[in-house]
């Protein structure tokens, strides 16, 4: 018999009790969520290693939007020895009646490089491999393009006026990964098989796959980044996936969602800590008294713990099995082939991590038991000072892992900013109220008053309650609001669409037809606006991948091209921001307005010089304003504009964006015009809903999910805080009865002490949620806070009852025993 | 050599918001193994303090302690491995039963035989048919003799008593403090009993007085 086998033992005591259990529950819910999170991304990091490896198809791939001089390509050619080129462009492919928006890929003789191109017959054919692209007048198809399209091998494709024979179906391409993560339909045909002129749409991008050895790998690498600023690059080894950057976005945002249930997790724990510290401040003083060294029952403490945190492991990694291939299998649609599986790596850092956080938890309780003494037992020591150093070591301990998750500073500062605020009001108004209750309740008879009077008894205790309720209830409360309001924002963004065409680009040359078409069919244009296509190099002359290192979700769209709009007054759509809007006739071009967020989000200042290049030369303009987006006016709007002046000094070719009205019959016209102009980019509103309902429908899953975890360690901080003071009122009730109070008064007593300490509580979390909202919705997420009285008053009901419910039930728990029970305890 | 504890000139006191509280002043004391003392005195006089400060639990004010433990001077630490208590609520762990309660020692110092040593014991006390019950399926008086019984099983030097008597009636009492002179007189350690039982204390070998911040014979 060994003091292991007592630590085993009081291991299995205390998981009896539904102390221990809440506890083992709520590690165990927390793990499974971060274990989840971590498998399934490094089944993801797994896949685009994998992918980049087998499916980059060329030593190094080197992609431009827009067209690369002759001498460029001229320098490309000769530093290495086998190159190929292909383009890409967005354009509209019709058959018959059937029309899709298709990517189209142009290769040359020399394409594949690297890899192999399968091939086949039909849809469901066997795959066979083909040496190389098609040929002339020939174009290939994807599988699901040939099906939607309802096309078969053999049939006749029109293509900007040149008919082509698909000859074959698509399967496979081997430089496939620069699709990323695109779903879109593909299809392929020979370089100058059509007009050159034919695809000229702000979407072109060239792609060279290159073969070249060390040093001239190099070399490239230097050129382009000199050369051609505007060129994204990627090479096979010691590079990185184009995914790899919005991934890890997508996980910093996890992440930070992740921190919101850790705070969670670290209430319910808290809650049941101090309950734990009791118990084992009990057993450790005792175990004292029989001539044990401190440091063997500090080892036991810590020993017994770590028991307990190895079992919710356990545990929790049974659901996470479940719900990793359950993940597994709906990222399938997002990266194709995707696999399941342990990540030993991805386990151990998310486990130490846990360890880590869990065990900071631990420590102001470590520190108490560690001055655990036989004294205790002659007489009781208070609590008080170590509920501050408790409370104050989780905030920080939670604080630092939300720094450390996210990657967006701002919003976590907001966050944490807002719980802080929360908290120091809850204080307040605990104190206030129990204060002022009691002061009111000074020579008064009845209930209320005597409740007040046991509150302000056990203010500290009361306090603690307090904040773990309310701190529960605003996370709750923020997270329900911000996720209603979010889809709510998506939804009406797709609904109110003026219009029911969107035209998101059409060249200046298209727009005669166009203009004609719409006049045949009775169409109406809702909102033109003209822009050209620019990419952001360079801000205060540092290139853009310096100035910005951290992931977001703006330098993720301004890595690729974005619409550059002129206007010479706001647009009716936008409100100045900030800064001064040029004058109507201004001469000085170099000026541009960008929206609040584009701001926060790269840290710009007024007086910045942002350059771009457009159509392969730099253009510097001077940020002067910011505009935000008005509803009322249209629906499009730019991130970024220019004074009118400025489009006389840019060479490059002008297009539009803006929506239409079209009746019902002009529906069946618009194959016709996409026939003749295929690079013309027309989304119908009925499309761009379905796209919006499949995105919303993962996000309402995601969402749900998430929702579920919280509402889960919700149920836990609740019975955690009930289960806590189960002894306390107990102890009150024993006294009362014995008093002569009959069991209902006691019920009656402590409904109010419950409805108090909840009202005060959701005041709490609604004020936080307020002051969240005001700092979040219109600087993060681009939402306007307007409450909805009726749904936070209903919400907060819910809680109060819920609370109530749950203390009430308890006490009546409590009052099943006899008074000489409660008066024994 | 005989094991003992000498406190040498020592004064404590405890202070208040409004003022200090002097228990005592200048106490000298010696407490020597195969001896039993008790300590009397009215509630404050600091009897509770005085016998933290022997079994080193407390540090005083002014004065010195040394214990001396095989013929060398030892630390605190070394005398709490060779001490044991008995406290006025017993203190048993409410979640173990008898048996357990009183193998508890033993366990935590890794004896194997420790459940057989706790039957035995368990025999002594006379509760060898309430091994499996629990702390509160047990009266006052039997938790008590389970209490005594854990604090000898691991043969101590010292056993410290702190009102062993207080919760239970003057029959039961009797009993336990008759089982408790008797073991320490058997196992020939020394032990140290605070009481307000005037009865009790006559029994000690020694017994003391404190009240008004002096210790005095009164046996």
């Amino acid at each position: 018999m060994t003091p292991f086998s007592l630590i085993l033992e009081n291991v299995r005591h205390d998981l009896r009790a539904s102390d221990g259990k809440l506890a083992i529950m709520t590690q165990a819910a927390l793990i499974f969520f971060l274990l989840t999170l971590s498998l399934s991304s490094a089944s993801v990091q797994q896949y685009l290693a994998k992918n980049l490896l087998q499916m980059l198809g060329s030593d190094l791939v080197i992609e431009q939007h827009g067209t690369l001089t002759a001498e460029q390509e001229a320098k490309i050619r000769a530093a290495a020895p086998k190159v190929s080129k292909t383009e890409l462009v967005g354009i509209t492919l019709t058959h018959g009646p059937n029309w899709e928006r298709v990517q189209l890929k142009q290769v040359d003789d020399a394409y594949p490089l690297q890899g192999t191109l399968m091939v086949g017959s039909s849809p469901a054919a066997e795959k066979t491999p083909a040496a190389k692209g098609p040929g002339i007048g020939e174009i290939w198809l994807g599988p699901r393009l040939a099906t939607k399209l309802e096309a078969s091998v053999g049939d006749q494709i029109s293509l900007a006026g040149t008919a082509h024979t698909v000859t074959a179906i698509l399967f496979h391409e081997p430089d496939r990964i620069m699709e990323g993560h695109s779903v879109a339909y593909r299809a392929m045909i020979k370089a100058g098989s059509a007009a050159p002129d034919a695809f000229d749409t702000s979407g072109r991008r060239q792609r060279f796959l290159i073969e070249a050895d060390t040093e001239a790998r190099t070399s490239l690498e230097a050129w382009t980044k000199e050369n051609l600023p505007a060129a994204t690059l990627i090479k096979k080894q010691g590079g990185r996936h184009p995914l790899a950057g919005f991934w890890k976005r997508t996980e910093n945002f996890l992440g930070l969602a992740s921190v919101i249930l850790f705070f969670m997790a670290a209430v319910a724990m808290d809650m049941t800590n101090r309950r734990w510290l009791v118990q084992m401040r009990y057993r450790l003083s005792l175990y004292s008294s029989f001539g044990i060294s401190s440091s063997t029952v500090l080892t036991m403490a810590g020993l017994q713990w770590f028991i307990g945190f190895m079992l919710s492991l356990g545990v929790a990694g049974i659901f996470t099995v479940a719900a990793h291939y359950f993940i597994v299998g709906e990222l399938q649609a997002f990266f194709p082939g995707i696999e399941g599986g342990w990540s030993g790596d991805a386990v151990a850092k998310t486990v130490m991590l846990t360890f880590g956080l869990l065990l900071a938890l631990q420590v102001p309780a470590l520190i108490q038991l560690k001055r655990a003494s036989i004294l205790d037992l002659i007489r009781s020591a208070p609590e008080g000072a170590y509920t501050w150093l408790r409370l104050l070591w989780g905030l920080i301990a939670v604080s630092g892992l939300a720094a450390a998750y996210s990657d967006n500073l701002l919003l976590t500062g907001l966050m944490l900013g807002a719980i802080g605020m929360a908290l120091v009001l809850m204080i307040f108004l605990t104190w206030a109220t129990v204060a002022v209750g009691d002061k009111w309740g000074a020579g008064r008879a009845g209930f209320v008053p005597f409740a007040f009077f046991f509150m302000r008894q056990r203010l500290f205790a009361k306090s603690a309650q307090v904040l773990g309720l309310g701190l529960c209830a605003l996370l709750l409360l923020f997270t329900l609001m911000l996720m209603r309001d979010l889809s709510g924002m998506m939804e009406s963004y797709a609904r109110h669409h003026d219009g029911n065409l969107l035209v998101s680009e059409a060249q200046s040359d298209q727009m005669a037809d166009i203009e004609a078409w719409a006049k045949k069919t009775g169409s109406d244009f809702k909102q033109l606006r003209p822009f050209v296509s620019a990419k952001l190099i360079r801000v205060n002359e540092l290139a853009l991948a310096d100035y910005m290192k951290k992931p977001s979700d703006t330098l993720s769209t301004l890595k690729r091209p974005i619409r550059l709009s002129w206007s010479e007054q706001m647009p009716t759509n936008n409100t100045l921001s900030g800064g001064t809007w040029w004058p109507s006739d201004t001469r000085d071009w170099q000026q541009i307005s960008t929206e609040p967020e584009v701001m926060t989000d790269l840290g710009l200042s007024y007086g910045d010089t942002l350059t771009y290049q457009i159509n392969g030369r730099s253009y510097s303009f001077t940020l002067v304003a910011s505009h935000s987006y008005k509803p009322g006016g249209g629906s499009i709007t730019f991130w970024f504009q220019v004074p009118t002046a400025a489009r006389a000094q840019i060479e490059a070719d002008t297009r539009f964006m803006g929506s239409m009205e079209l009746p019902e019959t002009a529906w069946s016209e618009l194959a016709a015009l996409w026939q003749q102009h295929p690079t013309l980019s027309l989304v119908s509103l009925r499309e761009l809903t379905e796209r919006l309902d499949n995105m919303l429908g993962l996000v309402i899953k995601l969402t749900s999910g998430y929702a579920a975890m919280v509402l889960l360690l919700a149920m836990f901080v609740l019975i955690a805080s009930s289960k806590g003071f189960e002894a306390d009122d107990q102890r009150k009730n024993g006294l009362l009865m014995s008093m002569g109070l009959k069991r209902g008064d006691c019920l009656k007593l402590s409904t109010y002490d419950w409805a108090i300490t909840a009202i005060i509580a959701a005041t709490g979390a609604v004020a936080g949620t307020w002051i969240a909202g005001q700092l979040m919705y219109e600087a993060q997420f681009g939402l306007a806070y307007k409450p909805d009285p009726l749904w936070i008053g209903g919400t907060i009901g819910l809680m109060v009852m819920a609370v109530c419910g749950v203390g009430v039930l308890t006490c009546m728990r409590s009052l099943t025993t006899s008074v000489r029970d409660l008066l024994a305890t | 050599m005989q094991d003992k504890i000498e406190l040498r000139k020592i004064s404590h006191h405890f202070d208040t918001t409004a003022e200090q509280i002097i228990l005592f002043r200048d106490l000298a004391l010696e407490i020597k193994t195969g001896e039993i003392i008790s300590i009397v005195g009215p509630s404050g006089a600091g009897k509770s303090s005085l016998l933290s400060i022997a079994a080193g639990l407390e540090k005083p004010a002014n004065g010195s302690v040394h214990f001396n433990i095989d013929g060398s001077e030892v630390d605190e630490l070394a005398l709490r491995a060779n001490s044991g208590f008995i406290f006025q609520q017993f203190h048993l762990m409410p979640e173990l039963d008898a048996l357990s309660n009183l193998a508890l020692p033993l366990r935590l110092k890794g004896n194997r035989n420790a459940f057989n040593i706790a039957a035995a014991w368990l025999e002594k006390v006379g509760l060898q048919d309430r091994a499996k019950h629990r702390p509160h399926q047990l009266s006052g008086g039997e938790q008590q003799r389970i209490a005594i019984a854990r604090a000898f099983v691991s043969e101590p030097r010292f056993i410290f008593a702190d009102e062993p008597t207080g919760n239970l009636d003057m029959k039961t009492s009797e009993n336990v403090a008759g089982l408790m002179f008797d073991f320490a007189r058997d196992s020939g350690c020394g032990l140290v009993i605070v009481t307000h039982s005037m009865r009790l204390a006559m029994l000690a070998d020694k017994s003391l007085q404190l009240s008004d911040r002096k210790l005095e014979a009164i046996k």
